[in-house]
């Protein structure tokens, strides 16, 4: 299965968009982005710690110690108020990115 | 934000907390992964290898993560200091070693910072020091030429039209006067200040005040301002001072002010007025200060000063060319004469200081290669190698920083020892000295900078090794760029002591050289008696020579006294007249200058100056005798080469009348007069008895060739001076102190970098000792095998030997390239020795070979003693 490592600063847009839908601890995040991205996109757990520390530091995320669903103790990832603002700002600058890139590619092709 | 500061304190407050939430949601993290294979279908133990091997290493996560928590480096830095210090106390001998070799060069330098801060840097204790310059229009070549000065004439022209200036004011430095009616009478160094004085320096009396406008004018100039400390030593503290009289050179002087304590400027304990005028014959300079207005720039001064300079009318025979304008910092109307000598020595601790560095990177090099093991160690662990190295670069630091604080205790003697060795009176602004924050800050700068300069190379050689070949030796990690690394330290220690031995050797031999300078007298056993008369007690020069009759014929009867005479320029006293004259019959050669000295009969008998031809003068030869003159040998050789002097005749005057001959009643040997580094100076004696100007004879020094000790004889001096007047205060000295004087900064500067030289040598012989001994250490196993294999002592001695002087020598060769260029400075300090004077270079360079080969003999002998079976059952 062909699997592509994630652009530099992709993995914060793709954190905070698995978080939008609901709190999700580390490993359930990469997990997610794993299943939506079938299978494409991996999440090394070197960069996603960091990251997720990154984001909490910005104040976009916040953290809290919840239950899993298997009973365990595990710690839970939120997005904020400037979060999902800071979301809307990275989609549109990705989707913007994503349609110039497409465009040049296809004009190139044509 | 906030959120932010939040967390970061939270993570440097809390960090056990903090850390064990990581470790929980990276296991949780781990077990989730393993669950999700376990239910793919695999064993629990392949799920938990292929999570493992999935997740990377545990450690570097938490790092990275460490790293995003944007504390983590504060959070090392204490990590490393916790860590640096438990290693340090483990090996207390090696610490001792490197804090002591530390201490003693950031003490050496810290102490002599202190000096030259105190005496070079600090501002001038006035307010806003910055805006004071000096005013300076000097003739160019000129004897005075590095005297700051303007000319009375210059000075008043200047002030009409100066805008660059708030106030300026001009004074006569170096003037003196005789204080009496307070104790003891005694002669002080006074100024004569323009009335602008005080107000131009914004200072001042903390009693009284200053000088008003008109004081300036005869009649009105009769008042004083007193130095605080003179008001407490002199009158009691007085506080009813003011109104009160003192009496200097016997004028009543009115007191009208006190200065607060610490100002002595130009280092006086009087000040009174001065008139600035100009008559026909007036040529003084005197120094000019001037407060620049407030935004104006010392460089517009100058541009104004330059313009001046190029409209002023010139003199007869004078061209614009000839006069240097220039604004000059005020400070260094004090200090521009010791400055050079201070910045040597800074130069030369600053050697002392990298020698010492090198040694302590040696000694953390040695202990690197015995780390190695533990650095791979931790290195395989996660640690990056920019991390292992700012944890050594952080013990290194640690370690510099304690070599620093006991610096400061080694500078808070060292400075009080500096400053005694210092000649007495050449240093100003001594009371300047103290250790102040900006030394300590100095000090705590040169501790960061040496720990990381010693501290880096050992650490990057430390963190280079692969770790799998240090683990896989077994922590007896290869050597050999260390050892070409310490060997490297070592060459450039042997080669900084050469510089700085080149350098004391240079200045020692000059120094013996100005020693040896025989001064055309015999110094030993004369003691010297000088007296100023002033002019307002001997207003005529009968007077001042009846008073010196008095003096030599009360002398002459002392007990001890063998002769005595007296002199009114007394040769290497500091002064020099120049004088021309005429000779009877022919021309004086253009440009011969000569000494004018009046003499007492007997003064060159007490002085041990030998009398070559005729006769000395007696006390017939008075006012009422035909007038006559001794010459020195210079003077006679010059002007009757080949012929008898004796009876040839001179004038002083320019256009001498028929009685205004004088005749040559003999000739004796030349004296230096100028200082014993200068030539001979030509000279023409005439007697004091046939003197009528009172200007030739107010200051005269009675010489005593004693046959007793000298110090008992100086009692009986003391009251003969008392009993002919009690109130002229008086300067007894030996000659061999007065010379000793003039060499005492030479001395000093010998001294210094003999000391600095010494500490060097002594931290370069510790140095190569060590390299040695390590190197030897390290090499039991192969001396073994050697010896086993049938080489003799003999062999092992040749090798290590041949490793010894290749070292010494690269040293040596290195070192008498920086000293040819770096002896270059002390050009100016040295009499009758080149900077690149080949015996002193040969000379030091056999001191410090032979000090490096006896470092090795120690080390040399251990090796040779290496019993082959003990060597090869080591491994």
């Amino acid at each position: 299965m062909p699997r592509i490592d994630l652009p530099q600063g992709t993995l914060d847009l793709l954190i905070l968009r698995t978080l939008a839908l609901e709190p999700q601890h580390g490993w359930a995040i990469s997990e997610r982005i794993q299943q939506i991205s079938s299978d494409v996109l991996r999440v090394q757990q070197g960069s996603l710690y960091p990251a997720l520390h990154r984001l909490e530091r910005r104040g976009w995320i916040k953290a809290r110690w919840g239950t899993s669903e298997n009973n365990r103790r595990a710690k839970y990832y939120e997005l904020t108020k400037t979060g999902r603002k800071q979301l809307e700002v990275e989609k549109d600058a990705w989707d913007k990115l994503t349609a110039a890139v497409a465009q040049v590619l296809g004009a190139a092709q044509g | 934000m906030f959120r932010d500061v939040w967390l970061r304190m939270r993570a440097l407050l809390r960090r056990k907390l903090v850390e064990t939430e990581l470790d929980d949601e990276l296991q949780f993290h781990l077990e989730r992964q393993v669950e999700k294979y376990v239910k793919g279908g695999l064993s629990g133990e392949e799920a938990t290898r292929r999570a493992r091997v999935e997740f990377g290493g545990v450690e570097q996560v938490k790092e990275e993560y460490r790293d995003a928590r944007g504390v983590h480096f504060i959070e090392t830095v204490l990590q490393d200091l916790r860590y640096g210090l438990r290693t340090l106390r483990k090996n207390p001998g090696f610490t001792a070693v490197a804090v002591l070799t530390l201490a003693l060069g950031i003490g050496a330098n810290t102490a002599v910072f202190t000096v030259v801060n105190g005496v070079l840097l600090r501002p001038m204790p006035f307010p806003e020091p910055e805006r004071l310059v000096l005013v300076s229009l000097t003739p160019r070549g000129g004897p005075f030429e590095w005297q700051p000065g303007v000319s009375d004439r210059d000075y008043l022209a200047f002030r009409e039209q100066d805008q660059a200036f708030e106030r300026i004011t001009s004074f006569s430095s170096r003037a003196t006067g005789n204080l009496t009616g307070a104790g003891d009478p005694v002669q002080i160094p006074v100024a004569y200040v323009t009335t602008d004085f005080f107000p131009t320096l914004r200072m001042n009396p903390a009693i009284g005040r200053g000088f008003v406008a008109e004081e300036d004018e005869p009649g009105r100039d009769n008042v004083a301002v007193l130095s605080n400390e003179l008001w407490k030593e002199r009158f009691g503290a007085d506080p009813e001072i003011l109104g009160k009289t003192v009496r200097l050179d016997g004028i009543s002087h009115t007191v009208v002010g006190v200065m607060p304590a610490g100002f002595a400027f130009p280092e006086v304990k009087v000040w009174m007025p001065l008139k600035i005028r100009i008559d026909e014959h007036n040529s003084f300079t005197r120094p000019v200060v001037g407060r620049l207005k407030p935004g104006v720039t010392s460089q517009q001064a100058q541009a104004e000063l330059e313009a001046f300079a190029d409209r002023r009318p010139l003199g007869p025979g004078e061209s614009k060319k000839d006069r240097i304008a220039q604004i000059i910092p005020l400070k260094d109307l004090l200090v521009a004469n010791i400055r050079p000598s201070l910045l040597v020595f800074a130069g030369a601790v600053a050697f002392v200081l990298l020698i010492a560095c090198a040694n302590v990177a040696n000694l953390f090099l040695a202990r690197a290669a015995s780390r190695g093991h533990e650095m791979a160690l931790r290195s395989t662990l996660g640690a990056g190698r920019w991390r292992l190295v700012r944890q050594l670069l952080t013990e290194s630091t640690l370690l510099s920083i304690t070599g620093g604080v006991c610096g400061i205790l080694i500078a808070f003697w060292g400075v009080p020892a500096l400053l005694a060795l210092a000649p007495a009176g050449r240093v100003p602004r001594m009371e300047m000295v103290r250790m102040d924050g900006w030394v300590l800050a100095y000090t705590f700068g040169i501790s960061v900078i040496t720990g990381v300069v010693f501290g880096l190379a050992p650490a990057f050689q430390a963190t280079r090794s692969d770790p799998r070949e240090s683990l896989s030796q077994a922590g007896r990690s290869v050597t050999g760029s260390h050892e070409r690394m310490r060997s490297a330290l070592t060459v450039s220690e042997i080669a900084l002591a050469l510089v700085l031995l080149t350098g004391a050797g240079l200045l020692l031999k000059s120094f013996l050289r100005l020693r040896a300078v025989n001064p055309g007298f015999s110094p030993h056993s004369v003691i010297t008696i000088t007296v100023d008369l002033p002019d307002s007690a001997y207003r005529t020069g009968a007077q001042m020579r009846e008073f010196h009759a008095r003096t030599l014929g009360e002398l002459s009867r002392l007990p001890g006294v063998s002769a005595s005479g007296a002199v009114n320029l007394l040769p290497l006293g500091g002064f020099l007249t120049m004088g021309t004259f005429q000779v009877e019959g022919s021309q004086r050669p253009p440009g011969f200058m000569v000494d004018k000295p009046c003499i007492s009969p007997g003064y060159f008998k007490a002085m041990g100056i030998p009398l070559l031809r005729g006769r000395e003068f007696t006390e017939g030869d008075n006012e009422t005798a035909p007038g006559v003159v001794l010459v020195s040998q210079s003077v006679a050789r010059t002007l009757w080469s080949g012929q008898d002097p004796v009876g040839k005749r001179i004038s002083m005057e320019d256009e001498p009348k028929p009685e205004d001959w004088l005749t040559v009643v003999g000739v004796v040997d030349d004296v230096k007069q100028q200082g014993l580094a200068k030539g001979s100076d030509p000279a023409i004696y005439q007697p004091y008895l046939q003197i009528a100007s009172a200007f030739f004879l107010s200051h005269m020094t009675f010489v005593v060739k004693t046959t007793s000790s000298p110090e008992s004889v100086a009692a009986g001096i003391r009251t003969v001076l008392r009993s002919v007047d009690k109130n002229q205060p008086i300067s007894v000295a030996s000659m061999d102190t007065l010379i000793a004087a003039t060499t005492a900064e030479s001395r000093f500067q010998a001294r210094l970098l003999a000391a600095f030289a010494v500490v060097s040598l002594a931290l370069t012989i510790v140095g190569i000792y060590g390299v040695l001994a390590y190197s030897v250490a390290q090499r039991t196993r192969e001396i073994g095998v050697r010896m086993a294999l049938g080489a003799q002592g003999a062999d092992v001695f040749g090798m290590l030997l041949r490793k010894a002087l290749a070292l010494v020598s690269a040293g040596i060769v290195i070192g008498w390239a920086g000293a040819l260029v770096l002896t270059r400075v002390l050009e100016k300090f040295l009499f009758e020795v080149k900077p690149a004077d080949l015996p002193t270079f040969a000379a030091v360079t056999v001191i410090l070979a032979l000090s490096a080969l006896a470092a090795c003999y120690v080390p040399t002998r251990r090796a040779m003693r290496v019993d082959p079976m003990v060597a090869l059952r080591y491994e």
